[in-house]
């Protein structure tokens, strides 16, 4: 076998087994550790029964699958685009208006909050080519577009403008996506979350996520290759807008309410879309994941068991903990797994030759 | 016939002209060598020629086609691509992964773009470098990355800003012989280079620019001859050399 020394290298399988072909191939290794973390959520309802911790590994859940979607707009294209809550807000309000209006099942609602949560990406994306909005002027933007969406929200009538929506639960029902226990949801987020690790994975592996790495790398060079980057940063928005979008009718429907001030909301924005990609290791494929699983937990053990009900505290921790994370881990969790991954890898392979 | 013809090319910032009335042809397969003095203009040209500046003045036709205005990446699509003078590697991305980048414009499929990135690296002597970070190369071989990733794009015509710039003279020579390799392969290329070595053994022919203007063109023995080259320009290079 045939491997350089150098700790810059990535694996790749030279045949062999298939225990080996993923061994020697980093990203195949962080698929397996995120479907193996996934696969931890699923089996814990056979441990816990509270309600209050299923609560937590749902939210948990959820929250990687919101963070896979941020993670392919700001890791991948490297756009820093912050408000990205706008999205999930766009995929709750649509789901519930389509159920409480329309009566129309969410099981069809969340993935047309999908589709509209994609339209305002696409706006988005308009806007920002249209006027050149780069880096710091986009992140401003989408702030900005937060704040007015959230005073359209408060006005506006037909999506019940302060005070939310709320479904009635009444009988809970398959077809409704109401149900009287926590198992069901668990694991509507992780069939969500499964899809999300397998479109992330796929994506990082085609044209269109190197196009997206390279236009996060550099822009100007990307397009000296022929790369479109207009239309490749336009497909990310839309693509983790979409994602974000499903996320958010899912949320919707597990909180089963939601108001202007909660959705549209830069605090909130950053645990459920921002923190597990950052805590993780932002752009990597794992990130969301490890970050994920660390992320919700952390947040409710600070709020249940160091807060004593005092609510300032839980923002200065939960901020002190992200930015030490950023001083100290700017790869995440992953930089770490990583390195400790290339040093077995080294043994085995050294042992081998 | 002529691959690349660039009709009075002007370029305005504010009030300063950077590029005025630039006329330069270049033919298939040819090798053009364009210098001048830092801050000559010859950037600012290249930059308009491959779509990063919409000329102020003036018009680029490649391949008989009004190319003017273009994109970059329409531009590198029709077959003319660059190299830029300070190097821009993906650096979180491998070797083969940034030369990939250049061979999925012409196609969609991965093992498709991952075989044309071997070859062209095998090519230029990287074969066994496609696994490193390109941030943690050394320059000589970012540089060489630098033109394996246009290479990848399968072009036509070439625009090397200064591909030789920074290197010893050893690293310097190979490149070189590189350049002959991908001229030999019928690619028409236009240097920019600081380095007299460079463009006298591998120029056809020379256009010398000075203060945006072009002030001498012609074979490279001929045009170091010149006495207004001479006065802006090779004076100055001599003492640097």
């Amino acid at each position: 076998m045939k491997t350089t020394t150098n700790s810059q290298t990535k694996g790749k399988s030279q045949g062999g087994s298939l225990w080996q072909s993923i061994f020697m191939d980093w990203d195949r290794v962080q698929l397996v550790i995120s479907f193996a973390l996934l696969a931890l959520l699923a089996l814990s309802p056979l441990v816990v029964k509270s309600p209050y911790y299923m609560s937590i590994i749902i939210l948990t859940t959820l929250y990687i699958f919101t963070g896979i979607s941020w993670n392919i707009i700001a890791g991948f294209s490297g756009q820093l685009l912050i408000a990205h809550i706008s999205f999930l807000a766009f995929g709750a309000y649509t789901t519930f208006v389509l159920y409480i209006t329309y009566g129309i099942t969410p099981w069809v609602g969340i993935f047309v909050g999908g589709v509209v949560a994609a339209l305002l990406g696409l706006g988005m994306a308009f806007v920002t080519l249209r006027y050149g909005l780069k880096m710091d002027y986009f992140a401003l933007f989408s702030i900005a577009l937060m704040v007015a969406l959230k005073a359209l929200f408060l006005k506006w009538k037909f999506v019940g403008s302060t005070i939310g929506l709320t479904i009635s639960l009444g009988e809970p029902g398959f077809s409704k996506m109401i149900f009287d226990t926590k198992e069901p949801y668990l694991y509507i987020a992780l069939g969500l979350t499964v899809i999300g690790i397998m479109v992330q994975y796929r994506l990082y592996h085609s044209k269109m996520g190197k196009y997206f790495l390279a236009i996060r790398e550099d822009e100007d060079a990307a397009a000296a290759l022929g790369v479109n980057t207009s239309l490749y940063n336009t497909l990310a928005l839309v693509i983790g807008g979409a994602m974000a979008g499903v996320g958010g009718g899912f949320y919707a429907m597990y909180v089963t309410h939601i108001e202007p001030p909660q959705v549209f909301d830069l605090g909130f924005n950053v645990e459920i879309m921002m923190a597990a990609p950052i805590i993780g290791g932002l752009g990597s494929l794992a990130g969301p994941v490890l970050g994920g699983v660390v992320n919700k937990p952390f947040a409710e053990f600070v709020r249940g068991f160091v807060a004593g009900g005092n609510p300032a505290v839980l923002p200065i921790v939960y901020g002190l903990f992200l930015i030490s994370v950023i001083l100290f881990l700017p790869r995440g969790l992953t930089g770490v797994v990583h390195d400790l991954y290339l040093k077995v890898r080294r043994r085995y392979t050294s042992n081998k030759a | 016939m002529t691959i690349l013809r660039v009709e009075n090319l002007t370029m305005r910032f504010g009030g300063l002209v950077a590029v005025k009335d630039l006329s330069l042809s270049v033919e298939e397969g040819e090798i053009l060598g364009m210098i001048g003095p830092n801050g000559a203009g010859k950037t600012t040209a290249f930059n308009m020629i491959s779509g990063y500046y919409k000329p102020t003045e003036g018009q680029v036709f490649f391949q008989g086609q009004n190319i003017t205005g273009l994109r970059p990446d329409q531009v590198c699509n029709r077959g003319l691509t660059r190299t830029f003078q300070v190097v821009k590697p993906f650096s979180h991305l491998t070797v083969l992964e940034n030369v990939m980048v250049g061979a999925y414009a012409h196609t969609n499929k991965n093992q498709v773009a991952r075989d044309k990135a071997r070859e062209v690296l095998d090519f230029l002597g990287m074969g066994d470098k496609t696994e490193l970070l390109a941030g943690g190369l050394p320059i000589a071989l970012r540089k060489r990355l630098e033109i394996a990733k246009a290479l990848a794009t399968e072009p036509k015509m070439l625009l090397l800003d200064e591909a030789m710039a920074g290197l010893r003279p050893r690293e310097t020579d190979e490149v070189i012989e590189l350049v002959r390799k991908v001229s030999k392969q019928g690619v028409a290329l236009l240097l920019v280079e600081h380095v007299m070595r460079v463009i006298m053994s591998l120029a056809d022919r020379i256009v010398v620019i000075h203060h945006g203007e072009k002030i001498a063109e012609g074979e490279p023995q001929a045009v170091v001859r010149d006495k207004t080259v001479i006065d802006a320009y090779l004076g100055e290079a001599q003492v640097d050399a």
